[in-house]
């Protein structure tokens, strides 16, 4: 039998959807759901994190996500703009810790943040308890990251917007601040965007500084109640307590980027 | 070959591919390795889980060894066994919630870990190798005497413990602020820089610190709680091993060796 190449390119299609509807029966079939019910998903466990989950966890994961956000952007601005400065010991100390802290591990300066500030300085408190310390401790790693995405958006900014303005007689402070940064954060919102998704994720580091039932977050929580319960349904919960917060983010990330592109 | 066939083949082979490593993940038999009638999940070792650190009963020395009371213990099961121990530190969360054991990671759990109702549901315990008590460690100098004092103050508690749980229960009336640190060490940590003002952990592992830190903590207070540490093995998973456990455990206490262990790691034996 002879096939006309329509119908051979149907066939094949037909067939990968095949290949693709097995693997996945496999999967289905393969699996114990019995067991995987049982230890994921116990109604009267989910509806026990209720509404603590909301009302502290999820809360708390916010504010953690968003005080090292702002702590990172600010932070992160600054270093972008000493990486671009004239001033050649700025752009070597922007160079230097950007590259040490997109280079060590956030859990590890959480810990440095959280333990060592108070051994050098036993007299004095981050502000904000833990909410300082991680806002900071997060807040650190993010600006790094945050200063590259910044000083690739500053100088995306076409250079005649910044002669143009000199030209009309501002300060260079001037000119970098109401003409450049503006069009330079319309530019990097996007990826910025997916930074503040990385930080929710991120944001459950917080428990190597120590929890209290007031200060615990959405990991930290199903991690509890996985003990108290003995069952690995609050770990499902968590999840999908993060995908709450994520989904609408990457969704503002895609309406962003399509803005972009029709305004350029 | 045209390109299409060439597609519809890759196709084919695909999904051929797809089912023979899905009958190929099949895990291989349990019971496969054995040593001494007892099986092993890998061949001449005893694969034993815990939680680092929790000395005295297991931390690492400074070659990066693991050593230890229940180390030690365990040790003479692996010899019963003629076998090797190995140790792998896992978080606590895993060992007491049974899935180290179900799981497969481990033969047996030794983690200085006290026999409760709710564990024993998710694993089976060997026969009580220890009396624990739980105690309240604070910084020397300060007057805190009792669970009373620390109203409004923090109480650090690590994560998944039963000083955690006891804790717990008296925080809504005696006002405390629990604290829950991950390991020890951070909880121990916490202390020193005076993020908070006590902690409460098993007994022998504040004698420990306070050894190895003089002149700096106290042991405020403790509290006979009644707990009883136990070995663990997969529920229902492996009476031989837990047999033999037992065995060992009764053996040592008779000849000596269990008292010679209790001396080496947590000092003279109570009413000895």
């Amino acid at each position: 039998m002879k096939l006309r190449r329509r119908q051979r390119e149907r066939l094949s299609l037909w067939l990968q959807y095949l290949a693709f509807i097995a693997i996945i029966a496999v999967v289905i079939f393969a699996a114990d759901w019995g067991r995987l019910r049982e230890a994921f998903f116990r109604v009267d466990i989910i509806e026990s994190m209720f509404p603590t989950i909301i009302t502290v966890a999820l809360r708390n994961t916010i504010l953690y996500t968003l005080g090292a956000f702002a702590f990172g952007l600010v932070f992160g601005t600054v270093l972008a703009l000493m990486r671009l400065s004239r001033v050649a010991p700025y752009r070597w100390v922007a160079t230097a810790y950007i590259e040490l802290f997109r280079g060590l591990p956030a859990l590890l300066v959480l810990f440095l943040v959280g333990y060592g500030i108070p051994i050098a300085f036993p007299e004095r408190e981050i502000p904000g308890g833990v909410f300082g310390s991680i806002a900071i401790g997060l807040g650190l790693t993010a600006a790094a990251y945050m200063a590259e995405t910044i000083r690739a958006g500053i100088q995306a900014v076409p250079k005649g917007q910044m002669e143009a303005a000199r030209t009309l007689g501002m300060s260079h402070f001037t000119a970098m601040r109401t003409i450049v940064i503006p069009q330079a954060f319309r530019v990097v919102i996007p990826p910025l965007t997916n930074e503040l998704i990385l930080l929710t994720k991120d944001s459950s580091l917080a428990y190597v500084l120590g929890v209290t039932a007031q200060t615990i977050e959405v990991t930290k929580f199903g991690r509890d109640t996985l003990n108290d319960r003995v069952n690995a349904t609050p770990l499902l919960v968590a999840g999908f307590a993060y995908l709450v917060l994520t989904l609408p983010l990457s969704q503002v990330v895609r309406r962003l980027e399509l803005r972009y592109a029709k305004a350029r | 070959m045209t390109f299409q066939s060439a597609v519809r083949k890759a196709g084919l082979i695909m999904a051929i591919a797809a089912l023979a490593v899905s009958a190929g993940c099949a895990k291989k038999d349990e019971g496969e390795v054995q040593a001494g009638g007892v099986k092993l999940i890998e061949k001449g070792k005893l694969t034993v889980c815990t939680h680092l650190p929790y000395a005295p009963f297991q931390s690492k020395d400074a070659s990066g060894k693991v050593i230890g009371f229940d180390v030690d213990v365990m040790d003479l099961v692996a010899k019963e066994l003629g076998v090797e121990q190995t140790i792998v530190d896992t978080p606590f969360e895993g060992i007491k919630s049974g899935q180290d054991l179900n799981t497969g990671k481990c033969d047996a759990a030794a983690a200085g870990m006290t026999i409760t109702e709710e564990r024993q549901k998710v694993m089976n315990f060997s026969d009580p190798y220890f009396d624990a008590t739980q105690a309240m460690l604070v910084k020397t100098g300060k007057s805190y005497k009792s669970l009373d004092d620390l109203k409004g103050k923090k109480l650090g508690v690590q994560a998944a413990t039963t000083g955690r749980d006891y804790a717990r229960k008296f925080e809504a009336e005696k006002g405390l602020k629990l604290v829950e640190f991950e390991d020890l060490a951070a909880l121990q940590q916490a202390l020193a820089n005076g993020q908070i003002e006590a902690a409460i952990n098993d007994l022998p592992v504040w004698t420990e610190y306070i050894k190895e830190h003089p002149g700096g903590f106290d042991v405020a207070a403790e509290f006979d709680t009644g707990e009883q540490y136990g070995f663990s093995v997969k529920k229902d998973g492996n009476p031989e091993l837990l047999k033999k456990i037992n065995e060992v455990l009764a053996k040592a206490k008779q000849d000596g060796t269990y008292d010679k262990i209790y001396e080496k790691w947590i000092g003279k034996l109570p009413n000895a």
